[in-house]
C-alpha cells in the first residue's frame, strides 16, 4: 500500500495500473455473489438436464433422453402451444393498447390525469391481479353478473374451457400492463424533435398518415425495446397462471414456465423439469437476440 | 382527432380501466356475512378495516409483512452499492478487461429465474439457508445486481475522469472517492434502481414459493396466494382484502415515483 505523503506525481505517473487491485476488490463483489448465486445454479441445472435425478439417488447420466421424452409428450406441447399464444398476445394487446393511449394522450391537455388509470394496475403482483380478476371470472362472478343484466344468461366457461382460459388470463395481463407500456411510449414521443413534426404537419400530414410517415419510425427503435421486453416477460409467464387456474383444469392453461415447476417441485423429476428449463433458456435467450440486433440495426439506419 | 373526442375515448376507456379496482375495493369492504356472490356490483357495507384484521390474522400475514418489508429495503440496498462498486471499478477505476466483466454480471439477467431455481433449493437445503431471512435476502441481493450494475456502469459513463483525477489529487483513498464523491453524484439513480427493485421484491411469488415454507420467512405474495387457495371459496371478501393489503404499498409508491419509475426504465434499456 502506497504511504500517505508519497508525492502526487508518482501516482499519477503509473496510473491504472495503481488502482488494479482496488478495481478488482470494487468488482468482486459484485462478479462473486453472480457467479455463485447465478451462474453455478446455470451450470447444474444444464448438467441435470442429461441425468435422471429425483434429489434423493445421485443424479445418473442419460444423455438427452429427457429431451427426447420431453418433445414426445403431448402436455409439453400443449403447454408450448400455450406459451406461444402469451407470447403473441401480449405482444398485440397490452403493447398495442400502450401505444394506442400514448398517442391519445399526446400533447393533450390534462393526459398525465387521463393515463392515471392505466397506471394503477401497473405495480400490482402477478397474485394481486389473480385475485382480482378470479373473482370477476369465476363462474357467475362479477363479469357474468353484468352480462345477466343485459340479458345475455349463457355466458362462457371463462376460466374452465381451454384456449378461453389463456385468452382471459392474457386479458388480465394486458389490464396490468397497457399503463407501462403507455408511459415507455410517451417518453418516446416526448423526446421527437419538434421540427420534422412541424414540417410534415405544415405539408399536411394529420392523424394516421403524421403516424406511418413520421411518429412510427421515429418511435421504431423504442417499439424494438418495448417488443421484446414483452415476448422475454411472456415467455417467462407463471405468477398469473398459477394464482388464477394452477394450469388448469388439466393441464389445459398450462406454460412452460409452470411445467417446469410441477414437473421439479410436485413429481421431483428433476432431470425432466430442468430440461424444460433449458429449452425456456434457449428459447428466451433467442428473443432476445433477436430484439437486440433489430434495436441495433435501427439504430444504425437513423 | 379533435381533442374532445381524444379526451372521450380516453375518459371511457380509463373508467373500464378502473372498474377491476372499484370491483376490488367494494367487495373487499363487505363483512363475511354480509357477502354474496351475486351481488359484485353494489356496496353493501364498510368492513374494509375488520376485513384487513382478518386478513391478517388468518394467514398471518403480519409475520409476512415484516418478513418482506427487511427483504424489500436490505436486498435492493445490497444490490445497488454493489451494482455501483462493479460500476465504479469498471469505469471510474478503469478495470482491466472492465467490459468483459460488465457482459458477465450483466448477463447474469437474460436468464429465466426457472433456471436457477432447482440447484438453490437443493443447495439451500444442504446449506441450512432453506427457509431463512438471510437465504431470501441473499438471493434476492444476487438477482438484482446484473441490472443494478448495468445500470450503474452508464450512469459512471456519464462522469468526466477528471472528477476522479481531482480526487485523487487531494488525496482521497479509492474508498472515499467511491462513497463520498461518486455515490452522492449518482444518488437519483441510486434511488431509481432501488425503487425498481424494491417493487419487483416485494410482489415476487416464485422465489418465495421455492425457498422458503414458514410464516415468518415466507414473502406476502406467496402468503396471500396460499390464502387464497385455502380460503377462496369461503371468505372472499377476507381475501380480496388481503390482496388490496398487500398491493397497497407498491402501487402507492409507484404511483408517487412515476418520474423515478419511468427514469429507471429507461436507464435500463439504453
Amino acid at each position: 500500500m502506497a504511504s500517505a505523503d508519497e508525492p502526487v506525481r508518482a501516482r499519477s505517473r503509473r496510473g491504472a495500473d495503481r488502482y488494479r487491485w482496488s478495481a478488482r476488490g470494487f468488482v468482486a463483489p459484485g462478479v462473486f455473489l453472480v457467479a455463485v448465486l447465478l451462474y453455478l445454479p446455470l451450470l447444474w441445472t444444464t448438467f441435470l438436464s442429461l441425468t435422471d435425478y429425483n434429489g434423493l439417488r445421485d443424479p445418473e447420466w442419460t444423455g438427452i433422453d429427457n429431451y427426447t421424452e420431453m418433445f414426445s409428450d403431448p402436455q409439453f406441447v400443449g403447454s408450448m402451444l400455450n406459451t406461444l399464444l402469451w407470447v403473441a398476445g401480449t405482444l398485440i394487446v397490452p403493447v398495442g393498447i400502450g401505444l394506442g393511449v400514448a398517442l391519445l394522450t399526446w400533447n393533450l391537455k390534462g393526459g398525465t390525469w387521463l393515463r392515471l388509470p392505466f397506471l394503477i394496475p401497473y405495480a400490482l403482483s402477478g397474485i394481486g391481479v389473480g385475485v382480482i380478476w378470479s373473482f370477476i371470472l369465476g363462474s357467475n362472478g362479477a363479469l357474468d353478473q353484468a352480462l345477466a343484466a343485459f340479458g345475455i344468461a349463457d355466458t362462457p366457461r371463462w376460466l374452465l374451457d381451454s384456449p378461453l382460459n389463456t385468452i382471459v388470463m392474457i386479458g388480465a395481463t394486458a389490464w396490468q400492463g397497457v399503463g407501462v407500456n403507455a408511459l415507455l411510449f410517451t417518453i418516446g414521443l416526448q423526446s421527437i424533435p419538434k421540427e420534422p413534426l412541424e414540417a410534415a404537419r405544415l405539408d399536411g400530414a394529420t392523424g394516421f398518415r403524421l403516424f406511418r410517415s413520421i411518429l412510427w419510425p421515429m418511435l421504431r427503435p423504442l417499439t424494438a425495446v418495448v417488443v421484446g421486453l414483452s415476448i422475454v416477460a411472456s415467455l417467462k409467464t407463471f405468477d398469473i397462471v398459477q394464482g388464477m387456474t394452477k394450469g388448469g383444469p388439466g393441464q389445459s392453461s398450462e406454460t412452460l414456465a409452470l411445467t417446469m415447476y410441477k414437473k421439479t417441485f410436485v413429481n421431483s423429476d428433476y432431470g425432466l423439469g430442468s430440461a424444460i428449463a433449458v429449452f425456456l433458456t434457449v428459447v428466451t435467450l433467442i428473443a432476445s437476440i433477436l430484439y437486440l440486433r433489430q434495436q441495433l440495426s435501427s439504430k444504425h439506419e437513423g | 382527432m379533435s381533442r374532445v373526442i381524444r379526451t372521450t375515448v380516453l375518459a371511457v376507456l380509463g373508467l373500464i380501466w378502473l372498474l377491476p379496482v372499484y370491483l376490488l375495493v367494494i367487495n373487499a369492504a363487505k363483512a363475511p356475512a354480509t357477502f354474496t356472490t351475486t351481488q359484485s356490483w353494489k356496496p353493501t357495507d364498510f368492513s374494509l378495516l375488520d376485513n384487513f384484521g382478518e386478513a391478517v390474522r388468518l394467514s398471518g400475514l403480519s409475520e409476512s409483512i415484516v418478513a418482506t418489508l427487511i427483504y424489500a429495503l436490505v436486498a435492493p440496498a445490497i444490490a445497488v452499492v454493489v451494482g455501483a462498486a462493479a460500476g465504479f471499478a469498471i469505469v471510474a477505476l478503469k478495470l482491466k478487461r472492465g467490459f468483459l466483466w460488465f457482459v458477465v454480471i450483466f448477463g447474469g439477467t437474460v436468464f429465466p429465474i426457472q433456471m436457477i431455481l432447482l440447484p438453490l433449493f437443493d443447495a439451500y437445503s444442504r446449506m441450512s439457508l432453506f427457509d431463512t431471512k438471510l437465504g431470501m435476502i441473499i438471493v434476492y441481493a444476487a438477482v438484482s445486481i446484473p441490472f443494478s450494475a448495468f445500470v450503474m456502469r452508464n450512469f459512471f459513463t456519464g462522469i468526466a475522469h477528471n472528477v476522479f483525477e481531482a480526487a485523487v489529487i487531494d488525496g482521497a483513498s479509492t474508498w472515499r472517492i467511491f462513497a463520498r464523491v461518486y455515490l452522492p453524484m449518482a444518488s437519483s439513480a441510486l434511488v431509481a434502481i432501488f425503487i425498481l427493485q424494491a417493487t419487483f421484491i416485494w410482489n415476487d411469488f416464485l422465489l418465495g414459493l421455492v425457498l422458503s415454507q414458514s410464516g415468518d420467512v415466507r414473502p406476502i405474495v406467496t402468503s396471500l396466494a396460499g390464502m387464497q387457495s385455502t380460503y377462496g371459496g369461503a371468505q372472499m371478501s377476507v381475501v380480496l382484502a388481503g390482496g388490496l393489503l398487500v398491493s397497497l404499498p407498491t402501487v402507492v409508491l409507484f404511483l408517487f415515483t412515476q418520474k423515478f419509475f419511468a427514469r429507471g426504465l429507461a436507464l435500463g434499456q439504453y
